[in-house]
């Protein structure tokens, strides 16, 4: 062969050329295949592996009968794994499913965003109520019209009797960014619920559970191919209350009834075991629907909580406080009885129904003639315990002061939190003159005494703080810290934690001044100062009418505000004696409930208070 | 049109030799044995890719692929007996039933995949594109042999032009951008060897270039979608870029030695779209790694350069230039394919020779490598 038809110069070059781009091509597989094999490795398993957590079922709440309050009911979840979602039909997504599980596009929007910076590959959350199953068959029926979407079944929490058990055992809601940061490593997920308040986030870390993980394989349309691995979960506790569900419905019946029948606009009612600080039932009134919550509340629906001036969304139990008026009479007298200031036999002569100190007047409701201390406290004589607290103008009868009173206020768990498990507990206020002067910047007078006497001064409590003082009373002197916890039970229904009675203090007051007061609580039922007509039960106790606040104008409900409040704080001992033996005590607490102060006038909380511990305690019996 | 006629044929010889030991001793053995172990290659990843997907029977896919490569290997046998004049001196013809069938299929051809690629023949889908680019092979040849004294002129080449603008026009409008691309790189590749002047074929890079803008507007939203992709695929992971990114991490992942035959996971999940197709190395290399994909180049060099062997010592300047399209054709459809799974090229759909299933283009390599075989054992002896 001498010569080629072709010039031998471009055959090289072209063979060149092809060696050359082999050469290249060989570089850059090189470079993916040996240099980044294992980055792309990890990639083509991140593709095919998805870790899904596995929810652990939360726990339910149980009354102390293990009557159910809060369980988990069946629904769907639409969430988004962002990372499937093409940019180009990002937007049209969001408006579909906007729609579809009812939220503002805007929101489903920044959701997707925010997944996609945080961790693209795993599903968030955008329906914030559960979706119906109609919603969720369409959803998982045009999975091409929705990519990246998936339809999950989920647990949802529903709240029976909601109402009546909100104050206490509150609600879950969907975790804060914020809670989501400190959590995450304690195996939170972004679109996790979380308990928001009472019980639910109380016992938040009984409830939970443990999640589990599922390592899926699957497909580019998300399809799962199988299961790789699974890490069961581990459902929640289930969290008994010391709560008896009887008790609460008798409770709040009866409130009810008053609220009803117009005697008050607003009320508490509180039950609890003096003998160990078991909170046996909790009614705070008006109330909100703890459903509403747990589903996805709206703005109109929140606004309109937030706008009542009746407070529904707090625990008046223990996050509002009020003057105690007459019944903190208890503080005073037992101050004074074991300070010396007096005993059992101290005479005061009520002559007229005011003393007189300097210009100002100082009444009691009537003149009640002489008055031993059983006498004063059951005729709840303001005079009786002015004389107790601050001494008397005219017989130069010495008083205790307002330092002791406060001191054993303190000693009996007034001026700060009980410490109960429920959370938005308020202190109180238990004052004396050094407070008085740092709060005021004025020195105490002899009427911040007197008033401080009859609970109508700066003096305020809460009404768990005043049956706690009361229970303390009844059961001897042990100050136990009240709870709603019982016990928590496994899946199995075995108990894996008991809660054990808490003592906040022992109560430094000698056994008969205590007993002197249940013998003095006792006679304001027995002197009919308390009517209990045909009492069946021998209950102790102590009225209250309380003035503070507006007395002018209308509430949210349309009510008149009347400015007084009553109160009356009780316990039933097992016989009618002064033996430190009641395992219940109880606080009826009814707010704009008279017109004028006036230990007379019908006070609703007793008759409640009288029909609630026979149906409870007799029945029909 | 192709102009004046042309003896290519010595006197004394028929077109079709009897078969006999003698001439196929001068077979290319190197070109033979290359184009048996890259269809047995083929016939691997057809099991591999079958066994990955959803086919319930991949021993299936895999006969039917071997019947291919069976009537393939007939086809290049019978073909290379035949005298490779004969198929010069028919170019005409065959020129005109080219732009033919290219039009029949726009006329009637079936819909696949968004383009009108196939009619069927016999019950079997043909692919008339592939088969058209080594008929136009035959038809730039025989142009470029006519006009070896004159090939300075810019006539001649935009003469060639002229000829292969109907045929781009037509199976662009298929649409298959990628088999219009072949037309262009056989053209630059055959006038290039031709002898073509080399400021002429600059001249028309620079022209091609600089009419972009224009292609750009004619470009349908997919193909620019590509395009944008290409250049960053990052820009949109899930969308168009999805195909690339993915491809990527199938070939990365194979690392040296791969994840074993059938053990891809990429196109069995459904990451990796056209495994068997426009995206089977990225499979080929994710399943048989690096060793694998260099085991291919390996192949197709000593295929390419026996193939230029063959153009460099043919007895006619019609097979040399035949050759060298041929070279021009395969060159250019591996760089694509496998340029565009590792994310050197932008996505276009165009088989790798060999591997990509597909009869029609399996068999128009056949037809072609046996027209090869046909120019070798005609060569010139010494």
């Amino acid at each position: 062969m001498t010569t080629s038809h072709l010039r031998p110069r471009r055959l090289a070059f072209l063979a060149l050329s092809l060696v050359a781009v082999l050469v290249i091509l060989t570089v850059r597989l090189y470079d993916l295949q040996i240099v980044r094999g294992a980055y792309f490795r990890e990639q083509a398993e991140q593709n095919r592996v998805l870790r899904l957590p596995v929810m652990a079922d939360r726990g339910v709440i149980l009354d102390r009968n293990r009557h159910v309050l809060a369980r988990n009911i069946p629904g769907f979840v639409v969430s988004v794994i962002p990372i499937d979602v093409p940019a180009s039909r990002e937007a049209d997504l969001v408006l579909r499913l906007s729609q579809l599980v009812g939220r503002e596009p805007l929101a489903v929007r920044s959701a997707i965003q925010a997944q996609r910076i945080r961790n693209p590959y795993e599903p968030i959350r955008v329906s914030l109520k559960p979706v119906e199953r109609d919603i969720a068959l369409l959803l998982a029926e045009r999975r091409e019209n929705y990519p990246g979407v998936r339809i999950d079944p989920e647990s949802l929490r529903d709240y029976t009797d909601g109402v009546l058990y909100a104050p206490i055992v509150g609600y879950i809601g969907p975790i804060s960014e914020d809670e989501y940061a400190t959590r995450r490593d304690t195996g939170y997920l972004p679109d996790d619920d979380i308990g928001r308040t009472g019980v639910e986030r109380v016992y938040e870390r009984y409830l939970r559970g443990t999640y589990g993980a599922r390592q899926i394989e699957r497909d580019a349309t998300q399809r799962e191919i199988k299961t790789l691995a699974l890490l069961p979960a581990q459902p929640g506790g289930n969290v008994v209350l010391t709560l008896d569900d009887r008790l609460q419905k008798l409770l709040a019946a009866e409130l009810d009834r008053g609220l009803a029948a117009d005697q008050f606009s607003q009320a508490v009612g509180i039950a609890m075991n003096p003998q160990n600080g078991e909170i046996l039932a909790m009614v705070s009134t008006p109330s909100y629907n703890n459903n509403l919550f747990a589903r996805g509340i709206t703005s109109a629906e929140l606004g309109a909580l937030l706008a009542d001036d009746r407070h529904p969304l707090v625990n008046k139990a223990i996050g509002e406080i009020y003057a105690p008026g007459s019944t903190f009479k208890l503080v005073t007298g037992l101050a004074a009885l074991n300070e010396g200031a007096a005993t059992r036999n101290t005479v005061v002569n009520v002559t007229q129904n005011f003393i007189s100190v300097g210009p100002y007047r100082f009444f009691d409701w009537r003149a009640h003639g002489p008055l031993d201390f059983v006498g004063g406290f059951a005729n709840s004589s303001d005079i009786y315990f002015y004389t107790l607290a601050g001494g008397h103008p005219v017989t130069g009868q010495r008083g205790v002061g307002p330092e002791a009173i406060a001191q054993y206020g303190r000693m009996l768990g007034f001026g700060a939190p009980t410490g109960i498990d429920l959370p938005g507990e308020a202190a109180g206020i238990m004052p004396d003159p050094v407070w008085k002067e740092e709060v005021f910047d004025e020195s105490w007078t002899i009427g911040n005494t007197y008033q401080e006497a009859i609970g109508q001064g700066f003096v305020s409590v809460t009404p768990l703080q005043l049956l706690n003082a009361y229970a303390a009373v009844a059961n001897g002197g042990t100050l136990y810290r009240p709870h709603v916890l019982r016990q928590v039970l496994d899946d199995r229904g075995n108990v894996t934690v008991t809660k054990q009675p808490e003592v906040i203090r022992k109560i430094a007051i000698a056994p008969d001044n205590l007993q002197l007061l249940r013998e003095s609580a006792r006679r304001v039922v027995t002197i009919g100062h308390a009517s209990m007509p045909n009492a069946r039960l021998p209950i102790a106790g102590k009225t209250g009418t309380a003035e503070f606040g507006p007395s002018q104008g209308k509430d949210s409900a349309g009510r008149e505000l009347l400015g007084f409040h009553n109160w009356f704080v009780s316990y039933v001992p097992k016989a009618d004696n002064t033996d430190p033996t009641a395992e219940i005590a109880m606080v009826i607490f009814t707010f704009n409930s008279s017109k004028n102060l006036c230990e007379l006038c019908l006070n609703p909380a007793v008759a409640i208070t009288q029909r609630i511990y026979e149906a409870y305690l007799v029945g029909d019996r | 049109m192709i102009g004046r006629p042309l003896v290519l044929r010595p006197a004394g010889r028929t077109f079709a030799d009897r078969p006999s030991l003698a001439l196929l001793a001068r077979a290319d053995p190197f070109l033979l044995v290359a184009t048996l172990l890259l269809i047995g290659y083929g016939l691997v990843m057809t099991y591999s890719s079958s066994a990955e997907g959803s086919a319930a029977d991949p021993w299936g896919s895999v006969a039917r692929a071997a019947v291919f490569a069976a009537i393939g290997l007939t086809l290049m046998f019978a073909v290379a007996f035949l005298d490779h004049s004969w198929l010069g001196s028919m170019a005409p013809l065959v020129y005109l039933v080219t732009l033919a069938l290219l039009a029949v299929v726009l006329l009637v051809g079936e819909t696949v995949l968004g383009g009108q690629r196939w009619v069927a023949v016999a019950g079997q889908k043909l692919q008339v594109s592939e088969f058209a680019k080594v008929l136009m092979i035959v038809v730039l040849a025989r142009w470029f042999a006519d006009r070896r004294d004159s090939i300075g002129s810019p006539l001649v080449l935009a003469g060639a032009a002229a000829l292969l603008a109907p045929a781009v026009y037509l199976v662009y409008r298929q649409p298959d951008l990628g088999t219009s691309l072949v037309f262009v790189a056989l053209f630059f590749g055959m006038a290039f060897m031709a002898g073509a002047r080399l400021w002429q074929l600059t001249a028309l890079i620079a022209g091609g270039m600089a009419s972009f803008p224009v292609l750009w507007s004619l470009m349908r939203d997919y193909q620019r979608a590509r395009l944008v992709a290409f250049l960053d695929p990052q820009s949109d992971p899930q969308g168009t870029g999805w195909n690339i990114l993915q491809s990527l991490i199938a070939v990365g992942s194979g690392q040296a030695t791969g994840k074993g035959l059938t053990a891809g996971t990429q196109s069995p999940l459904g990451y990796l779209p056209i495994a068997d197709s426009d995206f089977v190395f990225a499979s080929l290399a994710e399943d048989l790694g690096f060793l694998g994909a260099m085991l291919l180049f390996a192949l197709y060099l000593v295929l390419l350069l026996a193939a230029l062997r063959i153009a460099y010592r043919s007895r006619d300047a019609f097979g040399s230039l035949f050759a060298a399209g041929v070279v021009s054709m395969l060159g250019f459809q591996v760089v694509v394919n496998v340029g565009m799974a590792i994310s050197l090229m932008p996505v276009t759909g165009i088989p790798l020779p060999f591997i990509s299933r597909g009869g029609s283009s399996l068999l128009s390599i056949c037809l072609a490598l046996g027209v090869l075989q046909s120019i070798a054992m005609r060569r010139d002896p010494g």
